[in-house]
């Protein structure tokens, strides 16, 4: 089994910097525990508006959550109140609980609390939101444990605040990438938000999805078909959203026009992927003709350059039929594993995919997020 | 076969439960309506702490569109991933027949502290006999009559089968 290493960008205790790695979760939820968190952030009267109102905006369609509020019933603190996302909010416990108990080596955080700012048409309130999120995080989170990472949050309805906020946080060492939630008016591969990805280009940051906030806000409806009744049924219209943006990535001429960058998609599953790859190169081969500048067949392009987490696990049946699905999409290259701490469905990293060959599992846990996410392997 | 004190009967009411270490496992003993069960603390679907999940009932439905709540109390839902389990028998709600979790068996005993027995209960019991003669109270050493305490307590035993003669 291949031995992966990183060099940790700030480590107090290991003097020659070098970590042996066996499992990279690219997936935590962690938030703040009430606006009080949010305040100091924020200018006066954005934060009296962030007191009365929250985040504003279409809020969650589908609170008839699982678990408790969407938590582990196991590890809910009673602290986070409704409407902010369920999300670890004792960084304590995170740290015991999933750094420490689970031996995570590296913790990809991506929020929760501010997904909704994405749903709201106030851009200005919006991005303030953002920073305040943003660097309530470094202060709290990062400094806190050097295992930390940061997926930032920005407000891609606003490219040119967006591409402002990566570039004045991109460059911090624990910062790796920025978090769409795939909830948008547009699919992400248009033009209009060219500022954020070359943002990301500058920056060395990767571009991760996140399902959240389809059909609240200023979004449209979260299928064809309008909104869903339950909440069992949105969670099955989940693989559209990323399907919708990848679909557009491809076809835009995304992956040629940014050669540097990486997409992760967190959340999302990923039995869906090979028939999804099948499709498009067959439609790709039919269609070339009016996206000439695709170069190359999409699955290749997905393959090489797109990443998917491991979370919510599939369950086939029979279970061994999870192994032809990761072969059939390059899973050696392109799952990465993802625990979604703390909500309720999540999947312990010491029980998930232990059927796999160990070189396989090792791809899986880490070598894949590594190539992923750049700034993993070079620290700066 | 052996014998574990969970602990006294008033320190578990209706609708309550807790959660014991036993022999290297946890189980949750629950108090359902006056009734005793205990259950294996482990989820046979991804082995999540089963009993530290939300105690509910059986959600039924009459009808399309209409939800009753049925036995009340009876029903755990794994805190990872929401699988329902009966509390009184270990079987889950979805597939009753092929996914269960173990279940041992529970009694209410007047505990004489057996062998396996946890001495801390017993030590509890006689503290509760202490705490009920008040700095206020009688002096009992005035006028004393041969009084005996008869604490109930709550039984957990691990084995195979039910007890064959249970202690009374």
């Amino acid at each position: 089994m291949a031995v992966s290493t990183i060099r940790r960008p700030q480590s107090d205790d290991d003097q020659s910097g070098a970590v042996k790695l066996s499992t990279i979760d690219t997936d935590i939820h962690h938030g703040i525990r009430g606006a009080k968190d949010l305040i100091p952030y924020l200018s006066r009267t954005d934060a009296d508006r962030y007191e009365s109102y929250g985040v504003g905006g279409g809020g969650n369609l589908y609170a008839y959550n699982g678990g408790v509020r969407g938590y582990r019933a196991d590890v809910v603190d009673g602290q986070s109140p409704g409407g902010l996302g369920a999300a670890a909010t004792n960084i304590e416990m995170t740290i015991s609980d999933l750094m420490d108990g689970c031996a995570v080596d590296i913790g990809l955080l991506t929020g929760s609390s501010m997904y909704s700012a994405a749903s709201i048409p106030d851009v200005d309130y919006a991005s303030a939101l953002c920073r305040a999120f943003n660097d309530f995080t470094i202060e709290h989170w990062l400094q806190r444990d050097s295992r930390f990472r940061f997926a930032m949050a920005i407000c891609p309805q606003d490219p040119a605040q967006a591409a402002a906020e990566i570039d004045r946080i991109g460059s911090h060492p624990q910062v790796i990438s920025v978090i769409l939630p795939c909830g948008a008016p547009r699919a992400f591969g248009q033009r209009f938000y060219h500022p954020i990805f070359e943002a990301c280009e500058r920056n060395n940051l990767t571009v991760s999805l996140h399902f959240a906030t389809e059909g609240s806000g200023i979004n449209p409806p979260p299928t064809s078909a309008g909104y869903p009744t339950y909440y069992a049924e949105s969670r099955q219209s989940r693989p559209a959203f990323y399907q919708v943006h990848l679909a557009s990535m491809i076809f835009e001429g995304w992956f040629e026009r940014f050669p540097t960058l990486k997409v992760a998609m967190l959340e999302g599953g990923f039995a869906w992927v090979p028939s999804y790859v099948w499709k498009l190169d067959q439609d790709w081969k039919a269609l070339r003709w009016q996206t000439p500048w695709v170069k190359q067949l999409p699955s290749e392009t997905v393959f090489s350059r797109v990443r998917f987490a491991t979370q919510p696990l599939e369950e086939p049946n029979p279970p061994s039929a999870i192994h032809p699905m990761i072969e059939w999409m390059q899973g050696q290259n392109t799952l990465m594993f993802a625990s979604d701490y703390p909500h309720w469905d999540w999947d312990d990293p010491r029980d998930t995919l232990t059927q796999l060959d160990p070189a396989l599992r090792h791809r899986i846990f880490v070598e894949n997020a590594l190539d992923c996410y750049p700034k993993l392997r070079n620290g700066q | 076969m052996s014998r574990h004190v969970v602990c006294r009967v008033d320190e578990l009411p209706p609708g309550q439960h807790r959660i014991i270490s036993v022999r290297g496992r946890t189980i949750g003993v629950f108090n359902v309506n006056g009734e005793y069960h205990a259950l294996l603390n482990r989820c046979p679907h991804r082995a999540a702490p089963l009993c530290q999940g939300v105690v509910t009932g059986l959600i039924t439905s009459p009808a399309q569109y209409q939800r009753e709540l049925t036995r009340d109390g009876e029903i755990v839902r794994c805190p990872w991933h929401g699988w329902e389990f009966d509390i009184t028998d270990g079987r889950s709600v979805f597939n009753p027949h092929r996914v269960r979790t173990r279940t041992y068996e529970v009694f209410v005993e007047t505990a004489p502290p057996g062998e396996d027995e946890d001495p801390d209960a017993d030590a509890a019991g006689a503290q509760l006999v202490q705490a009920t003669i008040g700095p206020d109270d009688p002096d009992p050493t005035l006028e004393t009559y041969p009084v005996e305490v008869e604490q109930q307590f709550v039984v957990l035993y691990l084995g195979q089968s039910k007890p064959a003669a249970r202690p009374e």
